[in-house]
């Protein structure tokens, strides 16, 4: 029970994007075509599913065994930026076309705090192996769902009459904080 | 002794990570056309966009599997493209393309064409023209904000102090964003080699024109006239309320704007180390009289 309770809060009521506001860059970047959202979530969500494990046994087994929680940050972005290039090497030989259409944003998730956000998290939260693998893997649901349906609302966007200035990423940020506040609604679902 | 045990564990974990990595990338490893890297280095790898790729990457990407020239560079120019040239095997023509450089089209600064109120809102010219127009008397001229010089990844155009943009001819790279910003098309790619224009876009009448900025084009013929006189009647053309050097043959000459009442019809204005980089450039070659393309 508390593994979906933990699920739902990160994907809907504590939504990464739209509640914590952290991992804005590929949200706004990504979010003009639906299927190149699509596996940006899905490459997000992979590497935030792994860091959350990997981070969780640094923290548990190294940093914590050795009294060491300040390092906590340095180890992560270690960590992060080592399976980043993992994954990017891994969808550059599986999947060239992919590797394509995320293009300069793959190496960017390096510097997705949101990622960053995921292990930080489930170190604070004291969570263990299974909760925070669930944890990280809700987290990328939550970015998916939320780039995805971005998405969607941009693709409408291109054939909207949109005053010159606001054209861009103007109408973009003010889509984004109406979703922001549509997301709210989910806020009091559980306590999380 | 803390300290030391963190570097030491932060070092085993790098270690770690890069022997990790390493094993990955052999497994990996994915064969790439070794052209493509080295005309990957070639490339300026600013990114401007000017090719009309998205990345120096892509542009790479394109010119190794033959599917774009190997000149579209323009921030480096003829000689990067004679560099991509020798890795793809190819010979690149000598009619290179001359440096292009963002020309501004306005000389109505805040002397010649004075403001009538003042504008307070977001500096940027898109905006200051959708919502009111009180930035300047002329509604074709620069609005003065400075969104070009915003948009220049190359810190090659700057405001006057008077609050007109001018390009540094040796910085520009002809890249197209600032002409991209303007709101009011005021910026054009022109080559640099080429030294005579008609600085306005006013399309009001001459009496109007006059009214609202003391350097606007009148439409008063005096430059076309120069030109039929010197027996090259297609060097400038009349485009409603406004002479306009035809940008087809570039074959106008400094001296037909100077009997130009307003001088609005002039040489290089907005534009500093032109000679500089004149000097530095191949001597143009002599380009048959009237060819049109």
């Amino acid at each position: 029970m508390s593994l979906l309770l933990i699920a739902i809060a990160a994907v809907v009521v504590n939504n990464f994007v739209l509640t914590y506001f952290v991992g804005i860059c590929p949200f706004i970047g990504v979010s003009k075509k639906i299927d190149a959202a699509l596996s940006m979530g899905i490459a997000v969500t992979f590497v935030m599913t792994l860091t959350s494990i990997v981070t969780w046994v640094i923290t548990d087994v190294i940093l914590n065994k050795l009294n060491m929680p300040y390092l906590e940050y340095v180890a992560y972005i270690v960590v992060i930026a080592s399976l980043v290039q993992l994954v990017e090497m891994f969808i550059k030989k599986t999947s060239p076309s992919l590797y394509k259409a995320l293009g300069i944003y793959l190496p960017l998730i390096t510097t997705n705090c949101a990622v960053l956000f995921v292990a930080l998290l489930q170190a604070m939260r004291n969570y263990n192996l299974v909760q925070a693998t669930v944890f990280g893997f809700s987290a990328g649901v939550g970015f998916t769902l939320a780039i995805v349906i971005m998405a969607g609302i941009r693709e409408q966007l291109e054939m909207a009459d949109v005053p010159r200035p606001f054209r861009g990423a103007a109408i973009t940020l003010v889509t984004a904080s109406i979703l922001a506040l549509a997301f709210m609604g989910f806020s009091g679902l559980i306590a999380a | 002794m803390t300290i030391l045990l963190a570097a030491a564990l932060m070092g085993f974990l790098g270690l770690a990570f890069s022997i990790g990595l390493g094993i990955a990338g052999k497994k990996f490893r994915v064969e790439v056309d070794p052209k493509l890297e080295q005309i990957e280095k070639t490339l300026p790898g600013v990114n401007c966009g000017g090719c009309g790729f998205a990345s120096c990457a892509m542009y790479a990407e394109a010119v190794a599997g033959r599917k774009a020239p190997v000149d579209l560079c323009v921030v480096g120019g003829s000689a990067i493209a004679r560099e991509v040239a020798h890795v793809m095997g190819v010979e690149v023509s000598d009619e290179q393309k001359d440096k292009l450089i963002a020309v501004v089209f306005c000389q109505g600064d805040s002397e010649a064409s004075a403001f009538p109120g003042e504008y307070r809102g977001i500096r940027d010219c898109a905006a200051a023209v959708y919502s009111q127009d009180v930035s300047k008397r002329c509604k074709f001229g620069c609005v003065g904000l400075g969104s070009c010089v915003d948009a220049c990844p190359f810190d090659a155009i700057h405001l006057s102090p008077t609050g007109i943009p001018f390009v540094d001819a040796e910085k520009c790279t002809a890249c197209g964003k600032c002409v991209a910003a303007c709101p009011r098309n005021l910026i054009e790619l022109h080559p640099l080699k080429h030294d005579a224009f008609v600085y306005c876009k006013s399309q009001d009448a001459g009496v109007i024109a006059r009214k609202v900025c003391k350097k606007a084009c009148i439409a008063c013929n005096i430059c076309i006239k120069a030109a039929a006189k010197d027996n090259n009647p297609d060097a400038v053309l009349l485009d409603g309320s406004l002479a306009v050097v035809n940008t087809r043959n570039y074959t106008a000459k400094a001296e037909y704007g100077e009997k130009c009442p307003t001088e609005s019809y002039a040489t290089y204005i907005n534009v500093v180390n032109k000679d500089k980089v004149l000097g530095r450039v191949r001597k143009p070659e002599p380009e048959p009289a009237g060819t049109e393309s």
